[in-house]
């Protein structure tokens, strides 16, 4: 392959990791997209090379999300038999489902993200949450806290409605594994609003399972030939420095004017690929 | 320190190495096969340069996968039965995925 064309693919995930990171996402949203649309790779190929671009981010932003105790290693494990079953069907799905379902299927998501972008997020008041309802929640000791350095102490939370997490998890893994996408976009608001985690935890739990829940179909995906060295290598280096190089910005940059410059980067690619899907080229 | 944090520990470690090896071997795959382009030279390293890009890739997708290897290995020395079976059911979930994507590969083409 071209050394200019990987070098294009370097780019591209670099800025595409650096643009994810700033708003606590993986890069998967932006890459398939891109790969597909304007370096003309085969959709499966591009799957492929954003799963990897998805663990490396996931993996490069973890250990900071961990030593500060963000991270809810328990109720993540718990979680994951859900993403994980999920992906395994999708795996089972992406080979029979027609291409053109899947460009609709990704526009869709860019829309839905775009949705949840223009939403501003908010920690659930305590006094409106019930108590948990499951005995097996205190069982497996999924309740916990973190040191909130803006308030200056420990936050404690429950976890709860597990059950309907699970449900929304399942999802999670089917949409990853078909797409190449680590599913924060579903992940998050199920952690957020169903299961009425605070931001931070749902966010770093997130970055946490999607690695997990990409190397399910990864697996599948590099067995079956899908991941092609000279395309998933220079994004997956890519992805790492972009996933450096977000999380610097994002303490320098107004948050609301990134927002708004994300809706509309997700809005066009979304627009592209329903043109794609009915056979219009611009 | 509690035992929930000693393992985040030892997965923060996992997760800070894992990562710097697996860059650099890619990195390293593609840099011999820049300079084997640009100065004519022929597998600097003794074996196809690809391979070396590969051997990266397969080890960025193995961290997770680790990842959940010790924490099955944390709960089952833990005696913590509850969360090791979880553990291990999305360790068999991944490795099924593995093998469907094997046999695929070696299901004849139409």
């Amino acid at each position: 392959m071209a050394s200019g064309l990987m070098l294009w693919l370097f780019a591209v995930s670099v800025a595409a990791s650096a643009l994810g990171g700033m708003l606590g996402m993986a890069s998967g949203i932006f890459i398939v997209p891109i790969l597909t649309m304007f370096g003309h790779i085969e959709i499966h190929t591009a799957i492929g090379a954003s799963l990897i671009s998805v663990i490396a981010c996931s993996c490069g932003g973890a250990p900071r999300l961990l030593r500060s105790r963000l991270t809810n290693v328990r109720l993540a494990i718990v979680l994951e038999t859900a993403t994980t079953m999920g992906a395994l069907t999708g795996v089972l799905l992406a080979g029979i489902l027609p291409i053109p379902f899947l460009y609709f299927l990704f526009a869709a998501i860019l829309f839905l993200s775009a949705q949840q972008m223009l939403a501003r997020r908010r920690d659930p008041s305590p006094a409106t949450i019930p108590a948990p309802d499951r005995p097996w929640i205190v069982a497996l000791r999924l309740d916990s806290s973190y040191p909130d350095r803006e308030l200056g102490r420990e936050v404690s939370y429950r976890v709860h409605r597990v059950p309907l997490g699970l449900i929304l998890m399942f999802g999670a893994g089917l949409i990853s594994a078909l797409l190449g996408i680590g599913s924060g976009v579903l992940k998050i608001p199920a952690m957020d609003t169903a299961m009425r985690l605070p931001i931070k935890v749902s966010s770093a739990t997130s970055n946490f399972m999607i690695g997990v829940t990409a190397a399910a179909s990864a697996g599948a995906y590099f067995m079956r030939g899908n991941i092609v060295t000279a395309v998933a290598g220079p994004v997956a280096l890519g992805s790492v420095l972009g996933a450096i190089v977000g999380a610097r910005v994002l303490t320098i940059v107004s948050n609301d004017r990134l927002r708004f410059l994300f809706v509309i980067v997700l809005v066009a690619l979304g627009i592209q690929m329903l043109f794609t899907v009915f056979g219009v080229h611009l | 320190m509690s035992r929930t944090t000693r393992l985040e520990d030892l997965l923060a470690a996992l997760f800070r190495y894992g990562t710097w090896l697996a860059s650099a071997t890619i990195g390293l795959g593609f840099a011999l096969m820049l300079i084997d382009a640009r100065f004519g030279t022929r597998n600097l390293a003794g074996f196809p340069n690809m391979w070396i890009a590969t051997t990266g890739i397969v080890l960025l997708i193995l961290l997770p996968v680790l990842s959940v290897l010790l924490m099955l290995l944390v709960f089952v020395r833990d005696g913590n039965s509850r969360l090791a079976v979880p553990a291990g059911f999305v360790l068999a979930v991944i490795l099924s995925g593995a093998v469907l994507g094997f046999r695929a590969l070696l299901r004849p083409g139409p």
